[in-house]
């Protein structure tokens, strides 16, 4: 348990956890303090004086709470006359030359200008000057767009290019009015990370080019969920919206806040991925190249299996934690050699010491865990002399060849039960939809042993079946994610002592110490 | 046909009354007195000649929306979503893009009100911080064939003028 410090808030005792600065300090425990500069990640830069707070017999009396430590018996105040009229004055310095382009700002319902004008301020603008006008919709490279007469020279976006990315595309350059936050002539920002900037401004400043304008902030749903993009696990929201007349819908993919894998932020490739949810997806289940009905489909399956004399059987390494073992399950239950081959899925090197990883599946950890193989020679072995393979998800295009392929095709039967549409499911010989990720729920593991779990996010006005219950339709015993998860608790050692219905939003380590931890 | 019969007894104090006859010609001589006057000299009557004579309608008047637009042309709708967000019916739906007419940066690109949902609330028109949604267009019989004729456009809506003067409109409190 992390220690306590007792202090004093506007003449009333708080407990809160000692260490940390007084935003951090008191924003656990539910008080606000404004800030605009300060962000946890970035650590505290004290340029904005947003945060300004009174101490009571203190010297100074005043300090910017983002720089200041809490301490035993240090009496804050919060609400006093003078506290508020500092933060009016800043809200109105900030607003100065603000062009209130809210109508038209992608961050309105978002923006903490707004938030704090609402709380702090409220007061009608007394500037009687014409406003001083700045470059808008400037492109800064890598998708972001920045809006200069937006910005409240917070600098955290400098903050992150200098501190996080070590790229240093950004920079405020010139003084008062003329202080403008520009990238160097010709050298846009060009880092793997830089839509995190469009998160990391407080206003609208930074905004994406690509869900410019798709979707007022207010209208989405915001659903907790792991990226798939790499095998990091990023924890993301999936901000997704169901229009009137038209199906759910996914519109970006933010980072989500956990310390313990990838703190606050995403890489851009990963935000991006939420495209593949939406666009490209297997919908209809199809038999012999035309469009059939879903029973039909299942019994096409059913067939095939019975008459075939070997099959083989492949699966995802971004199949959930409980898909692969029904699987497993499945195989075992109808003979068949199963391989978890998918060397296309590794792009060796391309990783980095941040947070993007060469493996691009997200769970090939559960591979190891459950004995699967996933080598060439396994995968060879498998389908030799095999009439039918049965692939579970698994983007073959990306680890075969197109002749490689083909000549795999050409003794055996494919049956492809997939959430998109692939080179794979367009030469199958019955293609069954299942639901995706983002439409589904199951555990993950990642690179760094690390089991998480995702819920459903989305959905759809036509919901696919999930690749369990369709498993389970053709033959498999397993027919949900509880079922499933008695059964791996009951297969798996490491797995024994962890409640899987129950993972902690930070996920559990999967060492000795802290499955040990969470049993005790 | 066996139905149940039921016989009604018959009301009224007194033979005349029971009788029930002298009164209903007297009721029909009201009407029909009313009829042949009306008949030979419709003039007095108490009812408007709708739709030979339109009624009156004041600039405050709630009537099918118009999007404005600026003295050059251009819409002064901005895309901003308020109308759509503030309309109880939600029968507003609009998509936006990039702004190409040279102002600032936002614009829709669709823009459909589905009148057979509306409820005339004007809702709609105190959310618009652009002064860009009013309905004082004066029409407020919308007709059509079909479910779709209700469904107004951009094109639809901008193309309507408004029935008033600027001054009346804006004396009616907008
Ligand atoms: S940054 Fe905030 S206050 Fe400024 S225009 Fe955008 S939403 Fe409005
Ligand atoms: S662009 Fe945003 S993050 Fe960067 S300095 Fe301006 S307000 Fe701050
Ligand atoms: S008048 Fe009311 S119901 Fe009709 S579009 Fe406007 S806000 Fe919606
Ligand atoms: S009509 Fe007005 S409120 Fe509606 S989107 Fe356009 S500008 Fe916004
Ligand atoms: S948050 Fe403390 S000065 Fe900006």
């Amino acid at each position: 348990m992390a220690e306590k410090v007792k202090l004093f808030v506007n003449g009333q005792e708080v407990e809160v956890e000692a260490g940390k600065n007084l935003i951090d300090a008191f924003g656990a425990v539910g008080i606000e303090i404004p800030h605009l500069c300060y962000h946890p990640a970035l650590g505290a830069d004290g340029n904005c004086r947003m945060c300004l707070v009174g101490i009571e017999d203190g010297r100074p009396p005043l300090v910017p709470a983002c720089k200041t430590k809490v301490a035993e018996g240090m009496k804050v105040q919060l609400d006093a006359e003078k506290i508020k009229k500092i933060q009016r004055d800043i809200m109105e310095l900030e607003l100065i030359n603000h062009p209130i382009d809210c109508p038209i700002c992608d961050q309105a319902g978002e923006c903490k200008l707004q938030d704090y004008y609402m709380r702090y301020d409220g007061k009608p603008s007394r500037m009687t000057v014409k406003p001083v006008l700045k470059a808008k919709k400037m492109d800064f490279g890598c998708d972001v767009v920045h809006d200069q007469e937006r910005c409240v020279l917070c600098a955290r976006c400098v903050r992150f290019t200098r501190l996080v990315t070590k790229t240093g595309e950004l920079g405020i350059v010139n003084r008062t009015d003329y202080a403008r936050v520009n990238i160097f002539p010709g050298r846009p920002l060009n880092n793997r990370y830089a839509l995190n900037v469009v998160d990391l401004c407080p206003v609208g400043a930074m905004t994406s080019r690509d869900f410019r304008f798709k979707q007022r902030a207010w209208f989405l749903t915001k659903s907790p969920s792991i990226c798939q993009g790499c095998s990091k696990g990023c924890n993301i929201f999936i901000d997704h919206n169901r229009e009137k007349y038209k199906d759910d819908v996914i519109y970006r993919f933010r980072p989500r806040l956990n310390e313990k894998v990838n703190g606050y932020f995403m890489c851009d490739e990963g935000r991006m991925t939420y495209k593949q949810e939406n666009d490209n997806r297997l919908i209809a289940p199809q038999v012999n190249g035309r469009e059939a009905g879903f029973a039909e489909a299942i019994e096409a399956v059913r067939r095939a299996i019975s008459g075939a004399t070997k099959t083989a059987v492949l699966v995802s390494p971004n199949a959930s934690l409980e898909q692969i073992f029904s699987i497993r399950q499945f195989a075992a239950s109808i003979n068949a050699a199963l391989s978890g081959y998918s060397d296309g899925y590794i792009k060796a090197g391309d990783g980095d010491d941040f947070l993007i990883q060469d493996d691009k599946s997200a769970n090939r950890a559960a591979f190891t865990l459950l004995n699967i193989d996933d080598s060439k020679a396994g995968f060879d072995a498998a389908i030799n002399g095999a009439d039918l393979l049965i692939n579970f998800q698994n983007d073959l295009g990306r680890s075969l060849a197109e002749d490689q392929l083909a000549s795999v095709l050409a003794n055996a039967k494919l049956i492809a039960i997939s959430s998109a549409a692939t080179g794979c499911t367009a030469k199958s010989a019955v293609a069954v939809p299942v639901a995706s990720y983002s439409e589904d729920s199951g555990s993950l593991i990642n690179c760094d042993g690390r089991l998480q779990r995702y819920e459903i996010a989305v959905a759809k006005n036509q919901p696919l079946k999930s690749l369990i219950e369709v498993t389970n339709l053709i033959g498999g015993e397993i027919a949900n994610n509880q079922e499933a998860r008695a059964g791996l608790q009951a297969a798996v050692a490491v797995l024994k002592d962890i409640d899987l219905e129950q993972i902690p939003a930070e996920g559990i380590a999967l060492t000795e110490s802290e499955v040990a931890h969470v049993a005790a | 046909m066996s139905g149940k019969v039921k016989i009604m007894e018959r009301k009224g104090k007194d033979l005349y009354e029971r009788l029930y006859l002298v009164e209903i010609f007297k009721g029909m001589a009201v009407t029909f007195g009313h009829f042949i006057s009306n008949f030979l000299d419709n003039s007095k009557l108490y009812v408007r000649h709708y739709p030979e004579q339109k009624p009156e309608i004041t600039a405050r008047w709630r009537g099918r929306h118009r999007l404005t637009t600026h003295e050059d042309g251009t819409m002064k709708c901005v895309a901003c979503f308020m109308c759509q967000t503030n309309c109880p019916a939600k029968c507003i739906m609009i998509e936006a893009g990039e702004r190409v007419d040279g102002r600032t940066e936002k614009m829709p690109v669709r823009f459909d009100i589905d009148l057979l949902e509306c409820i005339y609330c004007g809702y709609c028109v105190e959310a618009c911080p652009m002064d860009a949604i009013r309905m004082d267009t004066g029409i407020f019989a919308v007709t059509g064939s079909d479910r779709q004729s209700f469904v107004m456009g951009l094109d639809a809506l901008l193309a309507t003028p408004g029935a008033f003067s600027e001054e009346e409109y804006k004396k009616g409190g907008a």
